[in-house]
């Protein structure tokens, strides 16, 4: 019982320090988010100049944020999702709408991000940041200009191709190949695509979303899809790789502010969002985080090295052959399907 | 007796260790690796261990995740003891039913254990934070202590205690100086189970987390999307090099005075 | 002894509230109905098990089932000289041999399984040492393979083995042994015949921990596999998160839970008879 009796010693000691630590009667804005996805500073700042407390939670995807407000989770003021899942969250009645005179500043966003599709009249959510999904490539292995999705398909590259684990991303790039819709409900239309994606799949090193920049940096692989602020991550890190958007078109997606049903301190959240979206609040935080800022009263006040970041800033042009994933309904179950066939090489 | 282990056996022993501890070693050589996607050794720094005793978010998660993986060690280790020993005495046609129910929190999916929890407790307005994080650890923790104190139990016949009984020992004392000594490695390593389960547990944690109840595990799946900061592989040195300190006064403070118990050996 | 029943009823209570009721969520979810937005309409159907039975689902839960036994076959052919070890050591040995194994995995999981990709990827430690040394041209391909979710199963489990096999080792009989040598039987003989009986329950306990658990691990297959094959765990995870189908999730999970289930209990059978068999064989 030796061991045991350390424990509890252990125990009491670390129970007496956290009762200690906190207990303070500041109203609390909880924030519910992806990890690290704010200038520490610019929090910090919120907190003194409006006298409250902020608590931040993260989650680490869409689904298992929409799977755990759906099941009854809560206690958050703000949360952020993404695009698609904004969408879902208002068919599912899971959000507050906002009330824009509390967020003065919205007028501040750039017109392309004011009234998406996936959320018409930015009733509940505004945009945090945004990019595009296109192709990252190292030029030091690859020597063809690269333009068209096509090129994933090259067998020069076999077994250094690197996919994203995301089957709407996925199957959405091989609907896009084909001049479909990212988010078509045509049972056909998504079985020519699996089927292009199948014939892909000898090449595929790996499936990855979440540290696919390490394996382009680290040149396990030469060719891979990626989403337009890690690729500017990526670069960082290794010169050698390039970003381009396919021709052909491909998917933005956005994160967003958004408010969950029940919120306790609904206008200390709008209060937040109107904060961040302060030009020079703007600058600061997306400066230091290093994500595309939708704010265009914030560009003055940014650094030149960030201003001229091509895979931050996109072009015009480039944003013209884009397309929101919408929510496809009972088609989900289609995707899904076919996705998990694909991964698992049964059928 | 003269016998020694089989030389074999200690060599498979060493390399086992190896084994587990490479790829530990691994993260704490990183630990002063002065670059943030943690891939080529870049240089000597002692800056992510700076960085780390400054972060309150990693220090907030540590916090939690000590004081949930302590509390419901203890927790699980007393109750699936309690099952282990009361299972004995209970009627053969309900021991059946009763070890299935105790052995379903090791099968059930994480997923369906969270989301189940989450259910529950938001049906009965339970709010979310430590507590209900400690209920769930607790309820899957101590089906592993019950399993491993079962073990023990299988191999050890009840003369002893009956013996005791007979000389007139309580119910007590029999448990205290009789089944409690013969059971402890079971209880030990079931305790060690928990801990580590708990410690390390995310999908559960995660959902019936609340707010400011960010574990460490929540906090370093969610930090994956932009890359694992290195401070995490401090943390970890950190907390490798603390346990085994811990251990080794605790060790000391205990034994002293006390002499090594001989003991007979196994065959090889 | 009867007092100690009495101490199972907060034990029972606990258990009902926090496993029992959630778990009967659990199976009415599993025949009920999804809408087009992914809620649980309640409505009976057989719907979730009838997708079950298709070569697809059924096709990964046989994948799953082969890799899991694989990885306890593994962890018990290499923790068991290891627990035996430890059993036959000084007390102070067994007390640091215990700790030590553990407190690797006091780290994160995550931290841990990335720490095998820096050591197999392919400008990895493996391969540069490998190459440095001359026994290899050109680096290997290690990770994102089949042996490299393998390996990453048998790594993070080898404790579960481990605990409960030294648990079981330590209490054998020794005056047992002691007689066995007396009466001239060989070190292998008292072996099998006395100490490898005696430790079954450990090795039960630990095989089951290990399968269970192999079988309901999903990271290791996306890190260490590169998301290239799937298991029953990926499955129900998809289910309640990506696809938003949760009774088709909930259906999967009862079915998981039953198939362990039946199958522990037929290892637990197996292990019996074969346990007797050699105890009358001794006798004999």
């Amino acid at each position: 019982m030796k061991r045991t009796g350390l424990l509890s010693m252990l125990g009491v000691s670390v129970l007496a320090i956290s009762l200690l630590a906190g207990c303070s009667s500041k109203e609390k804005l909880h924030i519910y988010s992806w990890a690290d996805n704010f200038n520490e500073t610019v929090i910090s700042d919120f907190e003194k100049e409006f006298n409250v407390d902020v608590t931040y939670d993260i989650f680490a995807n869409n689904e298992d944020l929409l799977a755990k407000i759906k099941a009854g989770g809560g206690g958050y003021d703000l949360i952020q999702p993404s695009d698609y899942m904004v969408e879902t969250m208002i068919k599912n009645n899971l959000l507050e709408p906002l009330d824009k005179n509390n967020i003065p500043n919205y007028t501040n966003i750039a017109d392309t991000f004011k009234d998406p599709t996936f959320d018409p009249g930015n009733k509940y959510s505004i945009v945090y940041t945004s990019g595009v999904t296109g192709i990252a490539y190292n030029k030091k292995y690859i020597k063809d200009p690269i333009d068209s999705w096509e090129d994933l398909w090259n067998p020069a590259y076999k077994g250094k191709v690197l996919l994203l684990d995301d089957n709407r991303e996925m199957i959405g790039m091989a609907l896009k190949k084909h001049g479909f819709s990212n988010s078509t409900t045509n049972e056909t239309e998504i079985k020519t695509a699996v089927d292009d994606l199948k014939k892909l799949l000898p090449s595929v090193l790996a499936f990855d979303t979440d540290t696919i920049k390490q394996k382009m940096i680290q040149e396990e692989g030469w060719i891979s899809t990626v989403w337009s602020g890690d690729a500017a991550y990526i670069v960082k890190d290794n010169p050698d790789i390039a970003y381009v958007v396919p021709k052909e078109g491909a998917t933005i997606f956005s994160d967003n502010y958004a408010i969950p049903k029940g919120a306790k301190n609904k206008a200390l959240a709008e209060k937040f969002i109107n904060y961040m979206l302060d030009p020079k609040v703007s600058a600061a935080n997306y400066e230091a985080i290093g994500y595309s800022d939708p704010n265009t009263k914030a560009m003055e006040f940014h650094s030149e090295t960030y201003r001229s970041n091509t895979m931050i800033n996109l072009s015009a042009d480039e944003l013209n052959r884009v397309e929101w994933l919408s929510d496809v309904g009972d088609s989900l179950q289609f995707y899904d399907r076919y996705w998990t066939e694909l991964k698992s090489g049964r059928e | 007796m003269k016998k020694k282990g089989h030389p074999l056996l200690g060599i498979h022993s060493a390399l086992m260790m190896i084994f587990i501890y490479v790829p530990i070693v691994l993260v704490m050589v990183y630990s002063f690796n002065n670059t943030r996607l943690s891939g080529d050794w870049k240089g000597f720094t002692l800056d992510w261990y700076v960085s780390l005793l400054k972060d309150r978010h990693v220090m907030e998660a540590l916090m939690n995740s000590l004081v949930i993986a302590v509390v419901s060690t203890i927790a699980a280790t007393l109750l699936g003891t309690i099952s282990a020993l009361s299972m004995r005495d209970i009627a053969r046609k309900w021991r059946g039913p009763l070890n299935g129910v105790l052995y379903m929190p090791v099968i059930i999916p994480d997923i369906i254990m969270g989301l189940s929890l989450l259910v529950l407790f938001s049906q009965l307005q339970i709010p979310l934070g430590k507590s209900t994080v400690m209920i769930a650890h607790i309820t899957f923790s101590m089906s592993y202590v019950y399993v491993v104190v079962n073990a023990r139990l299988a191999g050890m016949g009840r003369q002893l205690e009956e013996a005791a009984q007979d000389l007139g020992a309580t119910y007590w004392q029999t448990f205290r100086h009789v089944t409690l000594p013969q059971i402890t490695p079971g209880i030990i390593s079931g305790a060690l189970i928990a801990f580590t389960l708990s410690l390390d547990d995310f999908m559960v944690s995660f959902f019936v987390a609340g707010p400011s109840s960010t574990t460490l595990p929540i906090y370093i799946y969610g930090q994956v999307k932009r890359g694992i900061s290195p401070e995490i592989n401090a943390l970890c040195t950190l907390l490798i090099l603390v346990s085994i300190t811990l251990i080794l006064l605790a060790q000391y403070v205990l034994n002293r005075g006390k002499g090594q118990k001989k003991h007979k050996m196994l065959p090889f | 002894m009867n007092k100690s029943k009495w101490f199972f009823t907060p034990v029972l209570i606990w258990l009902g509230l926090f496993l029992i009721v959630p778990m009967l969520i659990v199976v009415a979810m599993s025949f009920m109905q999804r809408d087009t937005l992914g809620n649980v309409v309640y409505s009976f159907s057989w719907e979730g098990y009838k997708t079950f039975w298709d070569s697809l689902y059924l096709g990964i839960y046989w994948d799953t089932i082969v890799l899991s036994i694989t990885t306890t076959v593994i962890c018990l052919v290499v923790s068991y000289p290891l627990a035996y070890y430890l059993a036959n050591s000084s007390p102070r040995v067994q007390n640091w041999g215990l700790i030590l194994i553990t407190i690797p995995f006091w780290i994160n999981f995550l931290i841990r399984t990335y720490a095998w990709v820096l050591l197999l990827r392919t400008q990895g430690v493996v391969n540069s040492l490998l190459i440095h040394f001359g026994w290899i041209d050109e680096p290997l391909q290690m990770l994102y393979t089949k042996g490299a979710v393998l390996l990453g199963m048998v790594y993070n489990f080898v404790p579960f083995m481990v605990l409960p096999l030294y648990v079981a080792i330590e209490q054998i009989d020794r005056r047992l042994l002691d007689a066995a040598s007396d009466l001239g039987a060989s070190r292998w003989k008292a072996f099998w015949h006395i100490a490898l009986p005696q430790s079954k329950a450990g090795i039960m306990t630990g095989s089951v921990l290990v399968f269970v658990s192999t079988a309901g691990m999903f990271v290791v297959t996306d890190i260490l596999g590169g998301s290239k094959s799937s298991m029953i765990s990926n499955i129900i995870q998809a289910q309640f998160l990506g696809a938003r189908n949760w009774p088709f999730g909930s259906a999967l999970s009862v079915i998981f839970v039953l198939t362990s289930l039946i199958l522990i209990v037929l290892f637990s059978r197996v292990m019996k008879s074969r346990s007797d068999r050699t105890r009358e064989g001794g006798n004999a």
